[in-house]
């Protein structure tokens, strides 16, 4: 159990503390900052212990958020309990930032009183927070007889996540799947590591209770259906089926459903959330290979060839490409020529930034440079770093491909062709890395 | 924090709070009060204003109402006499129509913290556990952990512990967790809340409905349970089988936890879960959060230290991004020098060859270490890298190499050459003290085969005057007389300078005494000087101890899924600084976990007792060694197999489930070589609390 909750700026000033249990002085609030926002050297762990109290902290932008505890509590609970926090909050007011926090700094004590009780996690899902949270002079001081209601019947029926008597007059239903790939790729082209981690966001707009059902390409599913369909439709369908090494759901999925005919049904919370977080290793489709060539000419100079290759369909574009190639710390100066795009040397981050619009699947674009560089006295070896990649492409790098995704509701009179569906495909790079 | 202009702020405040038109003005009133609440947070003391907040507490707003609560919470200790007026208006808001306003009245009476208001709060209390909202007897459950937790002497009313238990059959999945964990704070002393086989079938039923905190919370709860019968615990079992796998690291590792204490009794079960939660933790350690991987990463270590092949084929998971904190890069060299073997070890050590050139001058030390772990196996793959890394000439990474070179040559005394060739011209670019250090003692210890070595201790006594480090002074002086002692004419003159220097001008006691020490001893005679400095050579026999023994599991399941295996490592990464090898190598690691727990002053009963044993028939230090650590008797050091007498000193404590303290039990078995064979075993037991048992060897 969490004995206090901090958030400090960046030079450790205070922005919010509560303390939730009396083992927790008031002093905790000082010992973390001096002992590890104020600290000299790097942090050692996410973990600090001072004077026997755990401190576990984790940074958003230049936020610290601290949850100090005395009894030695389960590690990955507190974390997870703070990254949710962190969502929590990026929900009611967007970016973590420092202005943010000052802004809605009472919002956030009556979040804090919400979410925790004596320390114990409460309720952390923002859809029913929103009842119990009276934002900051927009709601009026009377709750509602409606209201009321609906607050005795969140916290006693079954469904937490969703109101009744919602209404819409367009049905309407928005799924993306955004997915970040990355990448650890050797100078020689091997993959060292590969994986993606994608996320399935909802946004729904629907009347009533409906009933949803989901429904991508996952290998086991696929299998199991061709199984009964007979073995061409499997052979058929195989290649184009995709291994999920493991995924996680939003409370509404029933989990018993899925674990007995891996069918993803649920009656979705109203507005946006998160449907479901999933993981591949295989079979992943890079969508760029980096090829790195680098030349030390002499003390002074360093020849450096990269060339991107798009590996996808050609009918499809890549957007916003950026290669970071970095540089020595004596760089002197840079010659570049590039093919494709904008390329720029820039001295304070060390690294040539070459930025292109958009590429076309199934092409090839390079840049080299010659980079000069100070003679120095220092014998330090240059570590390069390797090559790193950003880009957007408008397919999923695991292959996953929503099939179908209905809507059923009983009560009301639309019926699954009324609700107007939006599929969008996202594939951002992660960390994607060449060593060069 | 000081803030400036305090009181000016206060004092403003309380005249804008005074003021009618301000109490009138809904608006006003509560922008005033969030300013309040702001220059709380600040850390203004504003504990004056507590009448005026007290007044503003009446309201109907619930917005004003919550800011006035987190004052009010913050400064009641202060403020015990005025705290009494706000109970009233808590005690009407209990009897409002909206939960909301119910609950919210309940939680802020409890968190008071005022034992003078406990009688007050005592029956809103227990009509909230009967409240029909939910929400409220949520607060109300907890509402009396924190009662208890304000005056734990006073007993809470046997009633209320009857209706806690019988609210645990609630159907609020949190109300029910609310309850295990009330139950769990007021009844600490009798051991926590009583688990028996139908709250134990209830919990588990219902454990689907909770969310993640609750599921971590009764899995937790659950593992004092013992099944019992067979059946049953495979029952329990298979109904876990699915949180054992679930995404989410907290609830995966809370069930492993559970279902290691379930099966305490079947190693073979526990074997077979931490197998299958192997995916599940791959993942955690390749989440997006880099403190989830952390975690991860620490508990994988533990697993490791009983199956060390768990993770063999997915070394590359391990292997480090560049821009990862350093304290993941480090464990995952930790854990990467785990999972060598013959087939990736040139994988493996390519990609920590990488590592060394790190920005972080620590990462790149601790790469370093781990490819001299590396070596005691593959000694001669590693020396090559080793020695190539010198040739960067820099200094933190020549240091780091060099105290390696160091601890592996004590190790494995076969790569002394390869070392002793690599030591030329690395003394340039030394600069801190460890590695010089290091540089000395293996001049010191090898310096006939390193044919600089006395140009280069020349170079060291020249400058000693402006050595500030007392390490590298005391070393320089044992170097320079081990190396008298092979190569004494090129060596004698500068030892006489250097002994003069230190006895006749050094003025640090240490550093002059261990000078008059061998002065001394010089005059003993060279026989009795070689005796004392050459006694303790490195020990080829050593190397037995370095294939650490599978640990069975019980050694640290009941830390598994705590901090404590978070703070082991940063343990274990600070005393990796350290002095010559002969003093600190050999800690054999199993023993990390009681280190912390043992003290001097509690070692109770020395017993020096002598078991004579009977002749055993003959057979090698190893299989003995082995056949010992079947029954958990742990090797500690021993000498070297053809002396006599030949020694072992041995460990081996209790790991009870339920003993607050475990014994340590540290015996000597001495080999006289007279026949018959005697064995003597002397025990240290050391404890804490449980009192001294002399438990017998039977050797």
């Amino acid at each position: 159990m969490i004995g206090g909750l901090f958030i400090y700026n960046h030079k450790g000033e205070v922005l919010i503390s509560r303390v939730y249990r009396d083992d927790i002085g008031r002093n905790a609030v000082d010992a973390f900052r001096v002992n590890v926002i104020h600290a000299r050297q790097q942090v050692r762990s996410p973990v600090t212990n001072i004077a026997r109290t755990s401190f576990f902290h984790v940074k958003r932008s230049n936020i610290w958020l601290a949850a100090a505890t005395k009894q030695n509590v389960n590690a990955a609970m507190v974390f997870e309990f703070l990254y949710k926090m962190c969502d929590v909050m990026t929900a009611y007011f967007g970016k973590i930032s420092e202005e943010n926090v000052k802004n809605n700094f009472v919002l956030i004590y009556e979040l804090l009183d919400e979410i925790l009780d004596f320390g114990y996690p409460q309720n952390s899902e923002t859809g029913a927070l929103k009842t119990f949270i009276t934002q900051q002079g927009i709601k009026s001081q009377h709750h509602s007889k409606e209201e009321q209601s609906q607050i005795t019947s969140q916290v006693t029926g079954q469904i937490g996540w969703r109101r009744e008597g919602i209404k819409y007059r367009r049905n309407e239903l928005f799924l993306d799947v955004l997915e970040s790939v990355n990448l650890l790729m050797s100078p020689q082209g091997q993959v060292l590591s590969a994986h993606v981690s994608g996320r399935v966001v909802m946004k729904s707009y629907l009347s009533g209770m409906p009933e949803c059902k989901f429904g991508m390409n996952d290998k086991i599913v696929i299998d199991k259906q061709g199984k009964g369909g007979g073995s061409e439709d499997a052979a058929k369908s195989g290649k184009q089926s995709i291994a999920i090494d493991d995924c996680t759901f939003h409370q509404c999925v029933r989990l018993s459903k899925f674990d007995s005919e891996r069918s993803i049904s649920f009656i979705p919370p109203d507005g946006e959330y998160e449907l479901m977080r999933y993981r591949t290793t295989k079979d992943i489709i890079l969508p760029f290979r980096v090829i790195p060539l680098v030349r030390e000419v002499g003390r002074t100079k360093l020849e450096v060839k990269v060339v991107i290759k798009s590996n996808f369909k050609s009918s499809l574009l890549a957007q916003k490409i950026e290669v970071r190639v970095p540089t020595p710390l004596n760089t002197s100066g840079v010659q570049l020529i590039c093919m494709k795009g904008k390329a720029k040397y820039k001295a304070s981050e060390n690294a040539i930034v070459w930025k292109i619009k958009r590429m076309a699947g199934m092409k090839e674009s390079q840049i080299s440079a010659e980079i000069e560089l100070l003679p120095t006295n220092d014998k330090k070896k240059w570590a390069r770093p390797p090559i790193s990649m950003n880009f957007e492409v408008p397919f999923a790098p695991s292959g996953l491909k929503v099939r179908y995704l209905k809507v059923f509701e009983p009560k009301l009179n639309y019926s699954d062709h009324d609700v107007i569906k939006w599929v969008r495909y996202i594939g951002r790079s992660g960390i994607y890395e060449t060593r060069c | 924090m000081p803030y400036l202009g305090g009181e000016e702020t206060v004092r403003e405040l309380r005249r804008a709070l005074s003021n009618p038109n301000v109490q009138s003005d809904q608006l006003r009133y509560r922008n005033t009060i969030l300013k309040v609440i702001r220059a709380m947070s600040q850390g203004v003391d504003m504990s004056g204003l507590f009448s005026e907040m007290v007044k503003a507490c009446a309201t109907v707003d619930v917005v004003q109402k919550k800011l006035v609560y987190v004052f009010l919470c913050s400064y009641a200790a202060l403020n015990p006499e005025l705290s009494l007026l706000v109970i009233n208006t808590l005690r009407k808001d209990c009897q409002d129509p909206n939960p909301m306003v119910r609950s919210l009245a309940l939680r802020n009476m409890t968190n008071l913290r005022l034992p003078s208001l406990v009688e007050y709060v005592e029956q809103p209390l227990a009509a909230g556990l009967r409240d029909r909202a939910a929400c409220v007897r949520r607060v109300a459950v907890l509402g009396w952990a924190k009662l208890h937790n304000l005056q734990a002497s006073s007993e809470i009313d046997a009633a209320v512990v009857n209706e806690l238990y019988s609210l645990l059959r609630d159907p609020d999945p949190v109300v029910m967790v609310n309850c295990l964990r009330a139950l769990e704070e007021i009844l600490k002393d009798e051991g926590g809340v009583a688990i028996n086989k139908p709250i134990t079938h209830h919990l588990l039923n219902r454990l689907k409905e909770c969310d993640i905190w609750g599921q971590c919370q009764v899995l937790r709860v659950l593992q004092r349970y013992r099944p019992q019968s067979e059946d049953e615990l495979f029952d329990i079992l298979s109904l876990l089988d699915a949180s054992l796998v679930s995404p989410h690291p907290p609830i995966m590792a809370a069930t492993l936890s559970l279902f290691l204490s379930l099966c305490s009794g079947q190693p073979a079960v526990s074997l077979a879960a931490l197998e299958r939660v192997r995916g599940p933790l791959l993942a955690a350690c390749g989440s997006g959060s880099r403190e989830m991987r952390f975690t991860a990463l620490c508990h994988i270590q533990l697993l490791l230290r009983s199956i060390p092949g768990l993770m063999g084929a997915h070394y590359k998971r391990f292997f480090c991004g560049y821009a990862e904190p350093a304290y993941i890069k480090q464990r995952k060299m930790q854990v990467l020098v785990e999972l060598v073997n013959d087939e990736n070890v040139a994988m493996l050590l390519d990609e920590l060859k990488g590592y060394c050139t790190d920005v972080n001058a620590e990462t790149a030390q601790a790469a370093i270490t781990a490819i001299g772990r590396i070596g005691r196996s593959y000694s001669d793959r590693c020396l090559e890298i080793l020695t190539g890394l010198l040739g960067l000439k820099q200094d933190h990474i020549t240091s780091a190499v060099v105290q390696t070179m160091r601890d592996l040559v004590w190790v494995c005394p076969q790569c002394s050459d390869t070392v002793c060739f690599a030591l030329e011209g690395c003394e340039e670019t030394l600069q801190d003290s460890q590695g010089r250090q290091a540089l000395l003692w293996l001049l010191g210890v090898y310096g006939e085969r390193v044919s600089s070595a006395p140009y280069t201790l020349e170079v060291f006594i020249d400058g000693v005057r402006s050595e500030a480090s007392l390490g590298v002074k005391m070393e320089l002086l044992t170097a320079t007389m081990r190396l008298f002692l092979c190569r004494p004419a090129e060596t004698q003159d500068m030892l006489g300078r250097l002994l003069h220097y230190c006895i006749e001008e050094e003025t640090d006691m240490c550093v002059r005494d261990q000078a008059l020490l061998y002065y001394r001893l010089l005059h003993c005679g060279i026989e009795e000087t070689r005796k004392v400095l050459q006694g303790r050579r490195s020990d080829p026999s050593l190397g037995v101890l370095i294939g650490r023994p599978a640990e069975p599991v019980s050694q640290w399941a009941r830390s598994f899924n705590t901090l404590e295996p978070l703070r082991q490592g940063s343990i274990e990464t600070e005393s990796v600084s350290r002095g010559s090898p002969e003093h600190t190598m050999f800690d054999p690691k199993p023993n990390a976990d009681l280190s912390n727990t043992l003290d001097c002053s509690r070692i109770e009963k020395v017993h020096s007792e002598c078991v004579r044993c009977p002749t055993i028939p003959r057979c090698s230090p190893q299989s003995l060694q082995a056949a010992m650590q079947l029954v958990n008797i742990q090797t500690l050091a021993f000498t070297p197999p053809q002396t006599l007498p030949w020694r072992v000193y041995l460990y081996t404590h209790t790991c009870l489930d339920d003993a607050p303290h475990s014994t340590l039990i540290l015996g000597e078995l001495l080999y006289t070589g007279e026949e018959p064979q005697k064995a003597e075993v002397h025990k240290g037991s050391a404890d804490g609390g449980v009192g001294a048992e002399g438990i017998e060897d039977d050797m």
